[in-house]
C-alpha cells in the first residue's frame, strides 16, 4: 500500500493525537535551541565538519580501525548487511550466545538483524522501551528517536496484559520483565552515535541507561555502526552532543552518553557497515550521509506528524527517509519523495544543513519517468502552445476536470475559471 | 529603472485580477512596469514533479534585460533564485520588493477589516521574507511590515497543505493540514485572510467553500490596492 493511503488510515485512527504529541516536542526543541545564541554558528560549524568527514571518509575509517584496534577494539568493516549479520553470528556463536541484550541501534533494524538472528534460534531483547513495546507487538519502529510515539498507553498495557494504564506503573513492569533479560543474556549489541577517528572511541547517547546495562553485565560488546557516524577529532564531538539531545527532544544533553574505549574483563567489537554508504558518496544524494540520525526533520514534517511513520514503509521514515529509501528500492518506494510539500521545515532544522529541498527534488527526478508531463514541458515553452492548453481546459466541461483531479476534488471545491486571462493574446 | 511584471501562470489562468491589481500597485509607485507578453512559466511544476526542464533558461531569457522583475507569487520567485541566472538576483516577489527596494511600509495601516496572514512556505521558509520558527534568529516579517497594522498570523508557521503536485497525489493530508491552517487562522476571528501566494489561498479557499465556513480568503495584491487606491 502506498504512502498517500496508509496515512489516511492512520490519521483517521490517530492522526491528531501523533501530530499534537510531536509539535509540542517541536516546540521543546525550539526553546532549547534558543537557548543557544550561537545555534545557527553552530549548524555551520557542524556542516562543515560532516562535509570534511564526507570527503575524507576513507582515511577517517582507516585512522579510527587503527587507533580502535591500538586499545584492544576488534574492528571489522562489513561491506553488506549480509556480512554484518554473519559477523554478528560467528561472535556470538564463539560465545556460545543464545540470548543477546540490544540497545536501540537504527543501524541493526537497516540490516533486518533481527530476523537474521531468529532465523538463526537466537533470540534479542530490545532493551530501549519504545523499541521493546513495538518489538512485542511485532512492528518495526514508526520514528527513528521515538520509536513507539504511534501507541497509546492502553495499546502498551494490552501487551503487557495489564488493565492499568498509568505510564509510571507500566514502565516499572518493563523494568522489572527487562531486568530478567539483561541477566540471562550472553552479549550485548549497541549502536553508536558518533566515532572518534583520532581516539578509536565510540560515543553511545541514550536516556534509559539501557545500553550500559547490557554492556557492563556482558563479556561481549558489540557496536554496529554506520560508515557515515564518523568525526575525526574528539575536539568535534562537544558541538554534536551540544546539538544531538537538543534538537532531537529538547533535552540539554541526553541522560547518559557514554565513550567507550579500552574494554576491562569483555570483548568489544566495532563492526563499521558501509551497506551502500560508499556507493552513496560518489552520488547526487552524498549530503544525506552528514545525517546525524537526530530525528527533528521527522518530528517538525508537518505530513508524518499526521501520516505516521509506517506510511513509508521504510525503516527511517520522513523526509530523510523519502531521500533513503528509493536508494534500496526505487520501485517499491518511489512514492516517498512525492509524500512532501516542500515546505522546507526539515531543512530549516537540520542541525547539519542537509539541504532537503533541493535532495527531495532530485529524489523526485530520480524516480520519475512521466512521459506526458515531458511532452508538457517541451510545448509549454511556446505562449501559442500555452494558450491551446487555456483553451482546452476552458472548454473542458467541470465533471470532466473534477475527474482529471480527483484527488483534490475528493476533500475539496475545484476552482472557477474566469473567462478572461491577464495576458491573452 | 526598468520593471518586468511576472504574471505567474497559474494566476493568468486562474486569478487574472491579481495580475492587474499587482500591475497597478507597482504604476502607483509612478514605475515603468512592462508586462513582456510572450512570458509562460517558470517551470516550477515541471521542477517539482522531477522532470527536467530549461524553462527557467527561458524565463531568463524574456526577463533579463530588466533592473527588477516582480512577482505575485513567491514560489516562483524562489524558483528562479535557486537557479544560477542573471535573473536570479533581481527577481522579486511583490511584498520583498515593496519592502527592500521601495521601502514602503504600513500600508494597510487603517484598513477596516481585521487581516491574518498566512505565511506561506515558499515566503518564509525558502525566502525568508519572515523569520521561521526552526531557526534562532530575530524575529522580523517583511510582509507584515509592508501592510502595518494589526496583523493576526497562526499559531503555528507550519504549512498549509498545498504543496503543488502533493494536492493530487495526497489528496487527504493535503486537505486535513488546510483544515488545521484554516481552524488556527479563523479561532483568532479574523474578517479576511491573505498571503502572498494565490495557490496556498485556492487551496484554503478550496476547503473553506466546500465545508462551509464563511471568511473571506484573498490574495495580498488585492488588499494593497484597495488600499492604495482609497488614498488617492
Amino acid at each position: 500500500m502506498k504512502h498517500y493511503k496508509l496515512a489516511i488510515k492512520f490519521y483517521k485512527e490517530k492522526g491528531p493525537r501523533h501530530d499534537k504529541n510531536l509539535w509540542n516536542i517541536r516546540q521543546k526543541r525550539d526553546k532549547a535551541i534558543k537557548e543557544i545564541d550561537k545555534w545557527e554558528q553552530l549548524r555551520t560549524k557542524a556542516s562543515e565538519i560532516k562535509e570534511y568527514v564526507i570527503e575524507h571518509l576513507e582515511e577517517l575509517i582507516e585512522e579510527f580501525t587503527k587507533n580502535a584496534k591500538k586499545q584492544g577494539i576488534e574492528v571489522y568493516y562489513a561491506k553488506t548487511k549480509q556480512e554484518h549479520n554473519e559477523i554478528i553470528l560467528k561472535l556470538l556463536k564463539e560465545k556460545k550466545a543464545k540470548k543477546v541484550v540490544k540497545s536501540k541501534s537504527m543501524l541493526t533494524e537497516e540490516c533486518d538483524l533481527n530476523e537474521f538472528l531468529k532465523e538463526n534460534k537466537i533470540e534479542v531483547i530490545d532493551t530501549d522501551l519504545g523499541e521493546r513495546i513495538v518489538q512485542l507487538r511485532g512492528e518495526k519502529p514508526s520514528h527513528i528517536v521515538l520509536p513507539a510515539i504511534h501507541t497509546t498507553k492502553e495499546e502498551v498495557a494490552k501487551i503487557l496484559n495489564e488493565t492499568n494504564s498509568d505510564p509510571t506503573y507500566l514502565t516499572h513492569k518493563m523494568r522489572k520483565l527487562l531486568r530478567e533479560e539483561f541477566l540471562t543474556s550472553k552479549a550485548a549489541i549497541t549502536g553508536a552515535n558518533f566515532l572518534i577517528a583520532d581516539k578509536g572511541f565510540a560515543v553511545v547517547c541514550t536516556n534509559e541507561g539501557n545500553a550500559d546495562l547490557g554492556v557492563t553485565l556482558n563479556k561481549l560488546h558489540i557496536i554496529s555502526v554506520g560508515i557515515d557516524k564518523l568525526l575525526p577529532s574528539i575536539k568535534d564531538l562537544g558541538i554534536f552532543l551540544r546539538m544531538l539531545a537538543r534538537n532531537a527532544t529538547g533535552q540539554k544533553i541526553t541522560t547518559y552518553t557514554t565513550i567507550f574505549g579500552k574494554p576491562t574483563n569483555q570483548k568489544r567489537v566495532i563492526i563499521l557497515v558501509d551497506n551502500g554508504r560508499i556507493k552513496r558518496k560518489k552520488s547526487e544524494f552524498k549530503e544525506t550521509l552528514k545525517c546525524i540520525r537526530c530525528s527533528a526533520c521527522l518530528t517538525t514534517c508537518p505530513v508524518f506528524r499526521r501520516s505516521g511513520g509506517h506510511a513509508y514503509r521504510y525503516i527511517i521514515p520522513g523526509p530523510i527517509g523519502s531521500l533513503l529509501a528509493p536508494l534500496v528500492d526505487k520501485e517499491e518506494y518511489k512514492d516517498l519523495p512525492f509524500a512532501c510539500t516542500l515546505c522546507g521545515s526539515c531543512e530549516m532544522v537540520c542541525p547539519v544543513k542537509i539541504p532537503f529541498s533541493k535532495q527531495l527534488i532530485n529524489m523526485r527526478k530520480y524516480v520519475t519517468k512521466n512521459k506526458i508531463m515531458k511532452i508538457a514541458e517541451k510545448s509549454i515553452h511556446s505562449d501559442k502552445t500555452f494558450k491551446l492548453f487555456s483553451l482546452i481546459l476552458r472548454l473542458t466541461p467541470k465533471p470532466l476536470l473534477q475527474k482529471a483531479f480527483k484527488e483534490w476534488s475528493k476533500y475539496k471545491k475545484l476552482p472557477n475559471i474566469p473567462q478572461k486571462r491577464f495576458i491573452s493574446l | 529603472m526598468k520593471i518586468a511584471l511576472h504574471v505567474p501562470c497559474y494566476i493568468n489562468e486562474l486569478n487574472p485580477q491579481i495580475a492587474k491589481k499587482t500591475l497597478l500597485i507597482l504604476r502607483h509607485f509612478k514605475l515603468n512596469v512592462k508586462v513582456p507578453i510572450n512570458q509562460t512559466c517558470c517551470g516550477q511544476p515541471f521542477i517539482n514533479s522531477g522532470i527536467p526542464t530549461t524553462l527557467p533558461l527561458k524565463f531568463n531569457e524574456i526577463f533579463k534585460n530588466y533592473d527588477y522583475i516582480v512577482s505575485p507569487s513567491s514560489s516562483c520567485v524562489s524558483i528562479i533564485r535557486n537557479q544560477n541566472l542573471e535573473v536570479s538576483n533581481k527577481t522579486y516577489e511583490l511584498c520583498e520588493f515593496l519592502h527592500d527596494i521601495l521601502k514602503v511600509k504600513d500600508i494597510a495601516k487603517n484598513y477596516q477589516k481585521k487581516i491574518a496572514l498566512h505565511n506561506s512556505c515558499h515566503s518564509l521558509r525558502h525566502l525568508l521574507e519572515g523569520a521561521p520558527s526552526e531557526l534562532n534568529i530575530p524575529y522580523f516579517n517583511k510582509i507584515k511590515k509592508v501592510l502595518g497594522g494589526n496583523i493576526i498570523e497562526a499559531t503555528r508557521d507550519e504549512c498549509c497543505g498545498f504543496g503543488g503536485i502533493f494536492s493530487l497525489k495526497e489528496g487527504f493530508i493535503s486537505y486535513v493540514m488546510g483544515r488545521n491552517k484554516l481552524d488556527d487562522l479563523l479561532e483568532k476571528k479574523p474578517d479576511v485572510i491573505t498571503g502572498v501566494d494565490y495557490s496556498c489561498l485556492m487551496h484554503l479557499d478550496s476547503i473553506a467553500k466546500k465545508d462551509g465556513d464563511k471568511i473571506e480568503i484573498k490574495h495580498i495584491s488585492e488588499i494593497i490596492w484597495e488600499c492604495l487606491n482609497e488614498t488617492l
